[in-house]
């Protein structure tokens, strides 16, 4: 995630350094573009012959982009290019199949994983626990998750009326990777800044990582391709001890204590490295378990089942 | 559905015109409502371009162009490197093979047209330099008495002449293909 960030800021440069190179004008280059030049030579003439071709193999970003000759697009970019021309482009749709496939198996593991806007909205709720210590209480309000069902519809639906891909302008991962490319290599950022800054401001002051949870077209889509996803994180009952980390620390606002994942959850192990028993772990699954009710190790588990306990766990840690 | 199709370009069409802003897709772009529909502004064109020359909309040619990539000849002009259309991922710009053959028949960004009162050849100073910069001379772009342009049918309106054109206003531009009209801007 930070690597997807640092890539999205690097290749910019590694575009500009390239129209230097293609100019043929280094001594025409002003100080600081001849400065930036050297770095970046320096950087990368180990790897690159020629650089106008070579540093062509990484182009673009997480909504659509070129990996060593392998296009890859966002599913989202695919749908909101299907609605607003109403035709399949097939050589656009199998640009889509590697991180479909993917979210087949990980779930929505773009989102955790990926997401170069996951990124700042992670240090934005850091910023809520600091701004929490000196008593400055930020928003905490709780919103239907199905909400960001209804923003990818309508977003599509305004897609096919406007015959424009608009659902692009609202989707975080879209717009920072195009902001970023502005901001270095165009002229300044445009009004996709605007709109970022508002989320991170809702997140801040309605409901934390709010955009995420309730609004994300993108990551509506995610979770409705992550549905049956094969790849889960489960809880075991028999070590759980009810301390509820996993929950204070899941930044989708999931419920692991109860087994409650869904398909929202993004596998992104948060709740796997704060759990202090082990409980939770990796399993190939197509289904979450049901409520196994509280942890066999919790002070209340331990209380009600006093005598059967023995009986209870022999019986679970065959399951 | 496709009934929507042809009121969508119309809106397209009146955005364009009432804006007035002339400016140039680039190089292999589809028509213009089609390539709107099919650009997912992922900003990849403008990342190869090894000129610089693609810059993006922000809302002013209308909430549909938002984001779409755009080129200001006089500004920066094209010079047919055909690297956007190979990078770009949903077909908006078609992929053009670099020979001229393929460029004559794939690229339509718009047509250059001479002012004749404007231009220095025809005003009795030769000067010949849009003929020079050219990247179809003679194919293009003609010069006959006195370096005087003419400009010919497999003209794919790249803008280098219009780029390095050295009369203020310039004397020749290109009429981008999605205006059609013919009017100058």
């Amino acid at each position: 995630m930070v690597l997807v960030f640092a890539l999205l800021i690097i290749l910019p440069f590694f575009h500009v350094y390239q129209t230097y190179v293609a100019a043929h004008a280094y001594d025409l280059l002003a100080p600081g573009e001849r400065q930036l030049y050297d770095i970046i030579e320096t950087l990368t003439a180990p790897f690159v012959d020629d650089p106008s071709r070579d540093l062509d193999v990484i182009k673009g970003n997480t909504w659509s982009g070129r990996l060593f000759g392998v296009k890859m697009s966002d599913p989202l970019a695919v749908a909101g290019q299907m609605a607003a021309g109403r035709n399949v482009y097939n050589p656009f749709l199998l640009t889509a199949l590697f991180p479909v496939v993917a979210t087949l198996i990980f779930g929505r593991f773009f989102c955790g994983w990926l997401c170069p806007a996951n990124f700042l909205y992670e240090l934005n709720t850091n910023l809520r626990i600091l701004l929490g210590r000196f008593g400055v209480r930020s928003g905490r309000r709780c919103l239907d998750p199905k909400l960001k069902y209804i923003v990818l519809g309508v977003g599509l639906l305004i897609c096919g009326i406007s015959g424009s891909v608009l659902v692009a302008a609202v989707y975080p991962p879209a717009i920072l990777g195009r902001e970023l490319y502005y901001a270095i290599a165009q002229r300044g950022m445009g009004v996709g800044a605007l709109f970022f800054v508002a989320t991170v401001l809702f997140d801040l002051l309605v409901a934390r990582r709010g955009f995420c949870r309730y609004l994300c077209p993108g990551g509506a889509l995610y979770s409705l391709l992550g549905r049956f996803r094969v790849l889960r994180i489960q809880r075991n009952v028999v070590t759980c001890n009810d301390c509820t980390k996993c929950n204070s620390v899941c930044e989708f606002g999931l419920n692991p204590l109860r087994d409650d994942f869904g398909q929202e959850c993004n596998n992104c192990t948060a709740c796997i490295a704060v759990c202090p028993v082990d409980a939770l772990q990796f399993r190939w699954r197509i289904t979450d378990t049901p409520n196994q009710g509280p942890g066999r190790e919790s002070p209340r588990y331990r209380r009600d089942h006093k005598d059967a306990r023995q009986v209870f766990g022999n019986a679970n840690s065959k399951a | 559905m496709t009934a929507m199709a042809p009121a969508t370009s119309m809106v397209v069409q009146a955005r364009t015109k009432r804006n007035g802003q002339r400016y140039l897709r680039p190089p292999g772009a589809l028509p213009e409502s089609e390539f709107v529909s099919r650009c997912i502004h992922c900003g990849q064109c403008g990342e190869v371009c090894p000129n610089r020359c693609i810059n993006y909309f922000g809302f002013e040619n209308g909430l549909t162009s938002l984001d779409t990539p755009y080129i200001t000849p006089r500004e920066k002009a094209c010079i047919l490197c055909m690297k956007c259309g190979e990078v770009c991922p949903s077909g908006a710009i078609q992929p053009v093979r670099r020979t001229i053959p393929a460029i004559t028949e794939g690229v339509r960004m718009g047509r250059a047209q001479v002012d004749k009162q404007l231009c220095l050849s025809y005003q009795g100073k030769t000067c010949g330099v849009c003929y020079r910069a050219c990247p179809l001379p003679d194919l293009a772009l003609r010069v006959g008495m006195l370096e005087q342009p003419e400009v010919l049918d497999a003209c794919v309106g790249c803008g280098l002449c219009e780029r390095s054109c050295i009369q203020m206003p310039q004397a020749i531009r290109i009429i981008p293909a999605h205006t059609q009209t013919g009017e100058v801007l």
